[in-house]
């Protein structure tokens, strides 16, 4: 009869222990500050709690990885010199490494594999004609290459010459034909080198320079974070969100030339769309005209494209992905135009 | 000698003890990376999510195996701006309350995200938006009535039928008891499978819905067999015994209305359920046989009014206080543990009637028996067709 009580007793302390587990972890601990959150398109919350917001302007991300805004405007030339007949030759060394982690949005931390530390890699940049070499470096764990769009022998190709960890590897090509093309690692499975980061921008200049802009590049790319085949964020030129709490200043009248390059994976297409203007494009930059007037241009993986624009008014004025999905997903910024 | 034997007998209590937190100590100890197998992966569960004036809140809790840290939250996958409570740093099993500034339309479907520091997405739908009750005067009102209509009322109609069971034969009241009983079993099943939804739907693995089930069915139903056992002993005369197990039965259907009335409150919080007046008078129906239930036991007696209605009252009140609970502070460990407690109590009335049927009949087994259990049990299952 007693040990029936002390069942009992240990029963009714049981559950009422699990109650006051389940009822104590409902409580929320107060705190002090209040902080603001301000919606799309209604509402505002206060908070005493955090604030989850990639795109505001209190979102921090660690810079270390890809600056987006120095990467922007930033072009390596290499190391110049002369050959004996006169050919300009542009050495650049780039390393490989595969153990990086980013943080490729606030708080969210996401292992990329870098060419020369960056997501997307340096913008590697010649004239019609000079020799390149590059110097590859492998630091990274798995294999990786270089493979340059353009025209090139087929041992310098990228492809067949898989570099292992730790290898070397010198490609040697000469810059033709002139255009904005792209470089990419193209070890199998592609699609885990290229999602992962391993990218860069390619551009051959003609003889004769185009006119005198302000320059930029736009590499267009996404993350996929949970590895199930679709990105999770879309970006332009690395980090989602950036260019709408950072606007890229230009110049009202001023001719700019964006050197766009697609690179997104998982994704059958991406875009751009310009506001309050429209813009040349010279799809691949292989020519010196024209091919469209518009202020939206479509393209699929490795596609890319020379925009030129110049702003008639000054203001704040939006470009992003005209797949809206992809915009709401980070791939969205602004220009401001100063008078 | 005496001290020495009780030592020892404290002893051998404690050793076994002191040897499990020793061999506990040795692998949670710091630095031991011996049984450090695989990488922990997070697992985050949205629990619940609410429409509030131009708000989306989801609460959500962190039932993986290590403390996460929410980056950023999303409604139909498009990332938004949003706060988060208390911190954005969830520990083990802990609770967080994510808000978001959104202006939903009612009707319409919704999955809310929220991504963790390693970019792992968790979703939650909602098939239709609705705004969730919040407890003023007149939601509260509104709860007490439909609580009132399903739960109360019809029970109180089901004891209208006492003065016909006064009047039956021994054997046609053997058919009736059993009929009661076949009732309860259904309500005991259905009570089961329910707890199993909610806890399928929204239950984090890490609870092991199945089995919190099983336990608490279990438990419920021997310490109610126990309390019972006790409440019929203590008094020898038929009448407090036969009360007796109308109480039982009527506490055993609160419990039971007790999980009907949750699972309403929280259907029509999370905008399952547009509440029509078909499924009132569907719920009206099937909840009247449960009176019949409770005065079963009691046709052989006189019981005073009063007495007879606060058995009804017992029985049905609780569905007012269910719809409360399920409409203003829904959790689905608490309906899952409700509803099991529920059944626990509807097995341990309807073996208690089968006793009670044992002592007053020797054809325990007879063919009234069975008829009355299996048409109890199609009665519920026809009526219940109307929910």
């Amino acid at each position: 009869m007693r040990f029936n009580k002390l069942l009992i007793v240990i029963m009714v302390v049981a559950i009422a222990g699990t109650a006051f587990a389940v009822m104590s972890n409902l409580q929320v601990k107060a705190q002090s500050e209040d902080k603001m959150v301000v919606g799309h398109s209604a509402g505002v919350y206060r908070t005493t709690g955090d604030v989850l917001n990639p795109e505001g302007e209190d979102a921090r991300v660690n810079l270390d990885e890809i600056d987006p805004m120095k990467y922007l405007r930033e072009f390596d030339y290499g190391t110049v010199s002369k050959l004996e007949d006169g050919t300009t030759l542009r050495e650049f060394t780039i390393v490989a490494d595969d153990r990086q982690v980013m943080e490729v949005s606030p708080g969210v931390f996401y292992n990329v594999w870098t060419f020369n530390g960056t997501v997307p890699g340096p913008t590697i940049r010649a004239t019609e004609g000079d020799l390149v070499r590059i110097h590859f470096i492998n630091n990274g764990t798995k294999e990786h290459t270089m493979h340059f769009h353009g025209i090139h022998k087929a041992e310098m190709d990228g492809v067949f010459e898989k570099v292992g960890p730790g290898g070397k590897f010198t490609y040697e090509f000469y810059a033709e034909p002139f255009g904005l093309h792209l470089y990419h690692c193209h070890v199998q499975p592609l699609e885990e080198h290229i999602s992962h980061g391993l990218y860069g921008v390619y551009i051959v200049d003609p003889k004769t320079p185009r006119t005198d802009a302000d320059e930029m590049v736009m590499v267009m790319n996404g993350y996929d974070t949970d590895f199930d085949t679709e990105n999770n964020f879309y970006t332009v030129n690395g980090i989602p969100f950036y260019y709408m709490h950072h606007p890229i200043q230009i110049e009202k009248d001023r001719l700019v030339r964006v050197y766009l390059v697609n690179i997104l994976e998982f994704d059958q297409i991406n875009n751009f769309h310009l506001h309050g203007n429209l813009f040349h494009v010279y799809k691949t930059g292989t020519g010196l005209t024209p091919d469209e007037y518009t202020d939206m241009i479509t393209m699929s993986q490795a596609e890319r494209s020379i925009l030129e624009f110049s702003y008639k008014y000054p203001g704040q004025y939006m470009f992003h992905a005209h797949k809206t999905e992809f915009a709401e997903k980070g791939w969205t910024g602004l220009f401001q135009v100063k008078e | 000698m005496e001290t020495v034997s009780s030592a020892r007998f404290a002893a051998s209590a404690i050793i076994p003890l002191v040897i499990l937190a020793g061999m506990i100590a040795f692998v949670l100890w710091p630095g031991n990376s011996i049984l450090n197998i695989g990488i922990p992966l997070p697992d985050v569960t949205i629990e619940r999510i609410e429409f509030h004036d131009r708000l989306i809140v989801a609460y959500i809790r962190n039932t993986g195996p290590e403390t996460v840290s929410i980056a950023q939250a999303d409604v139909n996958d498009r990332i938004l701006p949003a706060a988060i409570e208390p911190s954005k740093t969830i520990e083990r099993l802990a609770e967080a309350k994510v808000v978001i500034p959104f202006d939903w339309i009612a009707g319409q479907p919704y999955e809310v995200g929220v991504t963790t520091s390693d970019g792992t997405r968790f979703s939650k739908a909602v098939a239709a938006a609705a705004p969730t009750p919040l407890p003023d005067a007149g939601q509260v009102s509104l709860m007490t009535l439909i609580g009132t209509y399903v739960g109360v009322i019809p029970v109180l109609i089901g004891l209208l039928w006492l003065p016909f069971l006064k009047r039956l034969s021994n054997s046609s009241y053997m058919f009736f008891i059993s009929f009661t009983a076949g009732l309860l079993i259904f309500l005991g099943i259905d009570a089961l499978v329910e707890a199993n939804e909610i806890s399928v739907e929204n239950l984090a693995g890490v609870f092991k819905g199945p089995m919190l089930i099983a336990a608490v069915t279990v438990v419920s139903f021997l310490v109610l067999v126990y309390v019972s056992e006790r409440l019929v002993s203590r008094t020898k005369r038929q009448l407090a015994s036969s009360f007796a197990i109308a109480t039982m039965i009527a506490v055993g259907i609160g419990l039971h209305n007790l999980g009907e009335g949750l699972a309403i409150g929280s259907a029509m919080l999370i905008g399952e359920v547009a509440l029509s007046t078909f499924l009132i008078v569907g719920f009206t129906i099937h909840n009247s046989t449960e009176g019949l239930a409770i005065v079963s036991p009691l046709a052989r007696e006189r019981p005073k009014i009063i007495r007879v209605i606060a058995l009804g009252l017992i029985a049905g009140v609780p569905a007012i206080i269910g719809t409360w609970i399920g409409g203003f502070t829904p959790s689905p460990l608490a309906s899952t543990v409700f509803l099991s407690v529920g059944a626990g109590a509807v097995f341990q009335v309807v073996y208690a009637i089968f006793k009670f049927a044992g002592k007053s009949s020797e054809h325990f087994r007879s063919g009234n028996v069975i008829a009355g259990v299996s048409a109890g049990m199609l009665v519920m299952y026809l009526t219940a067709l109307l929910i």
